[in-house]
């Protein structure tokens, strides 16, 4: 029950974020919408985890933390290069 | 689940909901980098507590390290993503700290 209300709204959360993800006007808004997806995704893994009491799906959860980290980098980087070099 | 656990997830879950909720709704770009960029870190964080109080000290040890890969990268991240709309994007804000420090760090208008 609760792992299911929990469950539901990371899913909602990143249904939000995909909204935005497809809606929003700039790239930054894109970048910053797919970080809330990817955080809605590791909070599904912890609550799975603390429903069922396994650590195998725990691992993903620094991995998951790092690339989103190296995207947005990235992509911040390519957003402030692209306006200064036409 | 014990209660201190489902408390512990339902908070983080209602803390992700804001999250989204403010994501969706905000108009302009840096409220919108607000409302994504510290609640959902706070929202891992909660549901990450709950997870650990389930799964024992392996579990917790894990989720420990990936709280702190994404309490320590997420600000960075976001910060970037902030200065990087503040070069590229008209300045309307009413109040603009961060301009007269980039004049400062960047002299002349040929910068790197």
């Amino acid at each position: 029950m609760i792992a299911a209300l929990t469950t539901s709204a990371f899913i909602v959360t990143a249904a939000c974020g995909a909204i935005r993800l497809l809606r929003g006007p700039a790239l930054a808004d894109r970048v910053i919408a797919l970080d809330v997806v990817l955080i809605s995704l590791m909070g599904a893994i912890a609550v799975r985890a603390a429903e069922t009491g396994t650590t195998t799906y725990l691992d993903l959860l620094v991995v998951i933390a790092i690339v989103g980290f190296t995207a947005t980098v990235a992509a911040s980087r390519f957003i402030e290069r692209e306006s200064t070099q036409p | 689940m014990t209660p201190i656990a489902a408390t512990l997830a339902l908070t983080g879950a209602l803390v992700a909901l804001l999250a989204g909720i403010g994501l969706l709704r905000f108009r302009t770009p840096y409220a919108r980098f607000h409302a994504a960029g510290k609640a959902s870190p706070v929202a891992f964080l909660l549901v990450a507590a709950a997870a650990a109080i389930e799964t024992g000290w392996g579990g917790a040890a894990r989720l420990a390290v990936a709280s702190a890969a994404l309490v320590l990268t997420l600000p960075v991240g976001v910060h970037l993503l902030f200065r990087a709309v503040h070069r590229t994007t008209p300045r309307t804000l009413a109040i603009d700290e961060l301009a007269p420090a980039e004049v400062r760090s960047r002299p002349g208008p040929a910068g790197p």
